[in-house]
């Protein structure tokens, strides 16, 4: 049995390495917290999971057939019944409200967040509106992984939602996911607690792209945050193009091909779309500006592959905002009259 | 041996007709627990290559083997056969192979209809796997299929809802079957409390199977309207709400968790006292746990869905963690079995040993799990990957081979090879501990399932390789036990009626059994029989040499 004994070993030692904390540490004050959930679980888990496979190899050990004897014959009656039940009973009971109270403290709502987000999902990619600073960060699928800065030590509180599937947001060294559903929004905070980069992506299966849907969670220092407030702000001003014929648009893998368009004011003019996402929604409305105080067109929303052309009204000078309306920043641009 | 009711065969002699189509008419359990079996081993090869192919892919970062949308196809049809047509019919198949004979009846309560829930299954697996014709491919929503992915893709979707809803028929057709034959066929003296714990294990699946399993197609018939019909049940621009899908399929999941895993306990509670030479220990408590578990399964759903946030996290927490006490109970019970046993180490006990080695990791590992706010950082991680394989892989799937061994010259009349038995368990056993233990630090380390590629830098790819590697190393311990079977098929029937010194009834009879299964039946005085009349055998030579 030296075989088994080798290979119980070996599970031992795997399981050892586990409980030495292989857990990131939490990046947030509830990733800590959570983590520590985590060891005081693993301190638990260990003794019974050890004992339990301790008992079964002595017992492989010990009791294996050797030369004749008759082996015992009793079967337990209602005091080890008791016992037995006794015992994982005092146990769960012990560990219950170690997990309830990390879940209170993960689950406490931020009273005075310093950065106030809302995260929509959609299929492929993350948009990251920041609601006090006015501007937003957006993937496009297949073609542009977001980048977002957060300020150190700050708490942050997201409104989670989602355009289309259920999606889920997911920072590894946060220990931390929830999912973004259509339709049910959730609220969640986390404190950040360490200057770095850190990987998050979609965790919940949401279709072909799935393992594509990644974004990228910068904390920084304070300063560094409020100089890329301040870039945000003035990239969204500074995108121009000339106009060049009537404008098309061609949707694949709900990105667009351009994030800018212009026409020449005070003329009518076409706008020829093109959507190639076999069975996915998308429509073309114009609004005055991000913010869509005011709605200049809004075509209805049609299923690819299909191919449509508007109609529009003169437009004096100006800047303008056009979206997808099912996938929103991610799909939007400038339309620039000139 | 004493005989009570000595039976005549009954039946009317088959008429003589060609083999192939005496097997495609049978209603005899016992061809109909062959044609399952071999059905779900079918299965068990093709999603097993699913496997394979998914880890090759993964053995890199980067698309080597499959596109995003194959890799998709491959995890939502490994996921789907071998829950639906290996684990489970795979137990269903020993049960009807063997609860007519543990009882001493003569065959299913209604044959026909178990003849029918038999050919439901392939017939519904195929209709899944034609999907692979489709134009887009097979479902490729993952075998949970939350909506509304699940509302997108193509036809490959609608194959999956309706070869579910088929192989979900088939199930409770085949669950009203066991209840009514284990209520009403037991032989005399085979009272509740002398039933064999395999018997009690397959009545537990049962009545899972028909209060849980109706509510599966009800949610597949919505998913099919909503699909095809226009309706909007989880659609939520138009009323409906994703959480509903959520709610009736892990209303159903988390029952069909312990459909697959109670027959495996049933199975090793079976082989350990056989090879301990001891009775089971506390086969009351045994008993009462399985009752336990089976109705606290109706009670935890939703902490498949703590991710959502909009669960009540408290409650199915409690409910949750409540269930490890009937399982520990358990094994308690098994460990007091072996306690001061004589052990004898045939395939059949190195299987079941491995099981509860193993099964301990996933009932420990999810421990972890059962708490919402860790859960929040493992959950749709490969930590869950590394869970579910502990139970229904380290679990269940060591239970079927320690079951495939044991039964093995009951229902061929051969013994599989003890040797190679041995290569294929401590391949197999060495082979899933290098596959899925490091899942569990790959789901620490951030990586979450049902993802095509990851990125290189993200410390993930040796793990990934170790994963790789031993999922070859199962492949080869398969091979070993293919080989194993086919030498020993070829081989002329050399199983006496009892090889392994057995408790229960179908030790009794001819291996393998004729097709009436008893000539005469021994006394049933106590859940060990046959235990009973060797005790009594030994006693009255002795009493003779006097």
């Amino acid at each position: 049995m030296s075989a088994a004994r080798a290979s119980r070993a070996g599970l031992a030692v795997l399981a050892g390495a586990a409980l030495a904390g292989c857990a990131k540490q939490g990046a947030t004050v509830q990733g800590q917290e959570i983590h520590n959930l985590y060891v005081t679980i693993a301190l638990l888990a260990a003794p019974v999971f050890l004992g339990v496979e301790g008992a079964l190899l002595w017992c492989v050990l010990r009791y294996r057939r050797r030369g004749e004897g008759a082996a015992g014959q009793g079967s337990g009656g209602r005091r080890s019944l008791a016992v037995f039940f006794a015992i994982p009973t005092v146990i769960v009971a012990f560990l219950y409200p170690f997990g309830e109270r990390t879940l209170a403290d993960v689950q406490r709502a931020e009273p005075n967040p310093a950065v106030e987000l809302r995260i929509d999902g959609f299929q492929w990619q993350w948009t990251f509106y920041y609601l006090n600073e006015g501007f937003f960060v957006t993937g496009k699928t297949l073609t542009r992984v977001p980048v977002i800065d957060l300020p150190v030590g700050a708490p942050v509180h997201v409104r989670l939602e989602s355009r289309d599937v259920v999606h889920e947001f997911y920072v590894p060294d946060f220990l931390f996911m929830r999912n973004a559903l259509p339709g049910r929004p959730n609220e969640f905070s986390f404190t950040p607690t360490q200057i770095g980069t850190f990987r998050g992506q979609c965790a919940e299966f949401c279709g072909l792209h799935h393992d594509q849907m990644r974004f990228v969670v910068q904390v920084v220092s304070q300063a560094d945050y409020a100089a890329w407030v301040d870039q945000q702000r003035k990239a969204a001003q500074n995108v121009d193009c000339d106009p060049s014929g009537p404008p098309k648009l061609v949707s694949k893998d709900n990105s667009w091909n351009t994030g800018c368009l212009a026409v020449t004011r005070n003329v009518p003019f076409t706008v020829a779309v093109s959507n190639l996402d076999a069975g996915i929604e998308h429509n073309f409305a114009l609004y005055d500006s991000a913010k869509r105080k005011r709605t200049l067109f809004q075509s209805l929303r049609f299923p690819g592959v299909a191919a449509r052309t508007f109609q529009l009204q003169p437009l004096p000078k100006g800047r303008y905002y056009y979206q997808c309306d099912v996938h929103g920043p991610a799909m939007s641009g400038a339309l620039i009259v000139k | 041996m004493a005989i009570t009711e000595p039976r005549a065969p009954t039946l009317a002699p088959e008429p003589q007709r060609h083999w192939l189509l005496q097997w495609l008419t049978t209603t005899d359990h016992k061809r109909i627990g062959v044609l399952y079996l071999l059905n779900s081993f079918a299965f068990f090869f093709v999603a097993g290559v699913f496997a394979l192919l998914m880890r090759t892919e993964l053995a890199k970062p980067g698309r080597q083997l499959v596109t995003t949308n194959g890799y998709n196809q491959l995890f939502t049809l490994h996921g789907t056969l071998m829950i639906f047509l290996f684990i489970f019919p795979v137990l269903i198949g020993f049960g009807n192979y063997l609860v007519p004979l543990q009882i001493g009846a003569l065959d299913m309560a209604f044959p026909r209809i178990n003849a029918l829930s038999f050919w439901l299954l392939p017939v519904g697996g195929l209709t899944i796997l034609s999907g692979l014709l489709a134009k887009g491919g097979a479902a490729a929503a993952g075998w949970t299929s939350y909506a509304p992915v699940s509302e997108q893709g193509g036809a490959g979707q609608d194959l999956w809802i309706v070869g579910l809803v088929v192989v979900g028929t088939a199930s409770i057709l085949g669950g009203i079957n066991f209840i009514v034959t284990i209520l009403r066929l037991r032989a005399p003296g085979m009272t509740m409390t002398r039933l064999p714990v395999f018997v009690w294990s397959i009545l537990a699946t049962s009545l899972l199977v028909v209060l849980a399993t109706p509510v599966l197609t009800a949610g597949l018939i919505m998913l099919f309207a909503d699909r095809r019909l226009g309706a909007y049940f989880f659609n939520p621009t138009h009323g409906g709400d994703v959480l509903l899908w959520q709610h009736v399929f892990w209303f159903f999941g988390h029952p069909e968790v312990y459909m697959l895993i109670l027959g495996a306990w049933g199975i090793v509670s079976e082989i350990l006292p056989v090879f301990s030479g001891r009775p089971l220990y506390g086969y009351p408590g045994v008993i009462l746990a399985f009752v336990l578990i089976t109705a606290l399964s109706f009670s935890v759903w939703a902490h498949h869905m703590f991710v959502t946030g909009q669960v009540e996290f408290p409650f199915f927490s409690v409910t949750t963690e409540m269930i490890s006490i009937p399982t520990g109970v358990l094994f308690f019970n098994w460990l007091a079995t072996l306690w001061r046993g004589r052990l004898r180490f045939e395939p059949p006990m190195l299987f079941a040993l491995g099981f509860i080695a193993l099964f301990l990791v996933g009932g420990v590992d999810g421990v972890w799990m059962a708490s919402p706010a860790m859960d929040f950082a493992i959950h749709d991680t490969y930590w869950v990957v590394a869970h579910i394989h502990y139970v229904l892989f380290g679990g269940t799937v060591f239970g079927i081979m320690a079951a495939t061994y044991y039964w093995f010259p009951k229902i061929s009349g051969r013994l599989l090879s003890r040797r190679l038995g041995q290569w294929h368990f401590w391949l197999m056993f060495c082979g899933f501990n290098l596959t899925f233990f490091p899942m569990h630090e790959l789901g620490l380390r951030g990586m979450p399932r049902r993802v095509a590629d990851y990125l290189p830098d993200l410390g993930w790819t040796f793990l990934n390789q170790l994963a790789t590697a031993g999922s070859f190393v199962i492949a080869v311990s398969m091979v070993v036990f293919l080989v194993n079977v086919v030498v020993t098929m070829r081989r002329p029937p050399n199983a006496p009626a009892d090889p392994w010194q057995g408790n229960t009834l179908e030790w009794a009879t001819s291996s393998p059994p004729p097709v009436h299964n008893f000539d005469r039946l021994p006394e049933v005085r106590s859940n060990r029989p046959l235990w009973d009349a060797r005790q009594r055998a030994a006693a009255e030579a002795a009493e003779a040499d006097r």
